[in-house]
């Protein structure tokens, strides 16, 4: 393999590995929107504590709550449903997240990282 | 114009240059709009010429179905004459066109909405998350943050209105509802529009091209009794492409691949897909190379 050779396929990878880094860097901005969740005029990032914290109000026999949503505003909810519906949404969005992120992560070429056929189409 | 018994809608300004067919993107972002945000109050404020043409190449039934509301208003032809801006088909080809943009600051008296998102044309709703605005709390809301999709690029020059200035406001999506305070904020803004050099010499933005940006940063920094960044931000990240990128294709309603320009090597793209987050895609020559099968995915 000639210098130039060796070259040429270190660029291809460099593009590659940029081009892939994008595509991750997209695939969680998606998912970082899609676990955004309005309800009753404010808005709460669905993660882990927000869903933990609920589940034990529910435990604790709560029913209407007050929470900070991402503004630091204070909005009333009536926890249950609020609860099976980040539940839910969690999963769902997480689990297309997996999905996603697993078919990228086997696509070795910049064509199949975009979902392109070789020629580019 | 219709009356202010619609509770919310959508509201852009589409005014064309020699070069640029605003109104064309006026239509596909309306199409997009209807499809992904399920919203059919669509305002569009136009003028004869622009909306003549349109007419003639996109056709009246078309037109209707995408716009809901027409807005036809006459341009001041002082302001069109001076107001000169760099437009950029990639960096390949770049050119001095006039820029439109002065009566933006009428869209809170313009609009028949109680709640009205305000947006650009070439911002493509490629999803529905704007959804998550309507019946907010906050009665005007919109992003300083911005995120450029070449996520290695950055433009530090774009953060502030000069480099110990305010907050840069971005003009291009706001969300407001009817109310005496938002009322107050859009005054604002027609007085930085009205005086632009008193506002210049006070805030220091730089050339001589009057934005939008700077004039609802202005309003914001004021209106938030002049405290830096008082007014909240959308729900929603602002996604930016830049003038020297490029669109490759549209894959369906919700998915456009682009080409990027490589920040160390002007010229020269990498590729990326874009799916299911709305995009503001600075390069408007792109967006009208790819506006017919923009239209067959959203019809």
């Amino acid at each position: 393999m000639t210098m130039s050779t060796r070259l040429t396929k270190a660029l291809e990878f460099a593009n590659y590995r940029v081009t892939l880094n994008n595509q991750q860097a997209q695939l969680k901005a998606k998912t970082q929107s899609l676990l955004s969740y309005s309800i009753n005029g404010g808005t709460f990032s669905i993660n882990i504590p927000l869903i933990t914290f609920c589940k034990q109000l529910i435990d604790q026999g709560q029913s209407e709550v007050v929470l900070l949503d991402i503004y630091k505003n204070p909005i009333k909810i009536e926890v249950e449903s609020f609860y099976d519906e980040i539940f839910s949404r969690y999963n769902e969005v997480t689990n297309d997240y997996y999905t996603e992120y697993e078919k990228l992560r086997k696509a070795r070429k910049v064509h199949k990282v975009l979902d392109l056929n070789e020629k580019g189409e | 114009m219709k009356k202010a018994n619609n509770k919310k809608g959508i509201l852009m300004f589409a005014h064309n240059n020699s070069e640029i067919d605003y109104f064309r993107l006026a239509v596909v972002n309306s199409l997009l709009i209807q499809k992904n945000l399920g919203i059919k109050n669509i305002t569009v404020v136009t003028d004869p010429f622009s909306l003549s043409h349109a007419e003639k190449t996109l056709g009246k039934r078309l037109i209707k179905k995408a716009i809901n509301n027409l807005v036809v208003v006459d341009k001041d032809k002082k302001f069109k004459e001076k107001n000169l801006r760099l437009f950029k088909d990639t960096s390949h080809n770049a050119k001095h066109l006039q820029f439109y943009n002065v009566n933006r600051c009428d869209a809170y008296d313009i609009s028949p909405y109680e709640e009205t998102i305000l947006l650009d044309v070439d911002y493509l709703i490629l999803s529905d998350t704007l959804n998550q605005c309507w019946g907010h709390n906050n009665e005007l809301m919109m992003n300083w943050k911005y995120q450029d999709i070449m996520y290695e690029r950055k433009d530090p020059s774009l953060d502030r209105l000069y480099d110990m200035g305010i907050t840069m406001y971005w003009a291009t999506v706001v969300y407001f509802r009817k109310t005496e305070y938002v009322e107050s904020f859009f005054n604002i803004v027609k007085h930085v529009k009205n005086n632009p050099q008193f506002y210049k010499d006070l805030y220091k933005w730089q050339g001589t091209l009057y934005r939008n940006d700077y004039s609802f940063s202005i309003a914001a920094h004021m209106m938030s009794g002049f405290v830096d960044k008082g007014i909240s931000q959308l729900p929603t990240t602002l996604y930016k492409s830049f003038d020297t990128d490029d669109i490759h294709s549209a894959i369906d309603e919700n998915t456009i691949i682009m080409y990027l320009e490589k920040p160390r090597s002007p010229g020269d793209f990498m590729m990326t897909k874009w799916k299911d987050l709305d995009l503001h895609i600075m390069n408007k020559w792109a967006i009208n190379r790819i506006s017919e099968k923009l239209m067959d995915y959203a019809k």
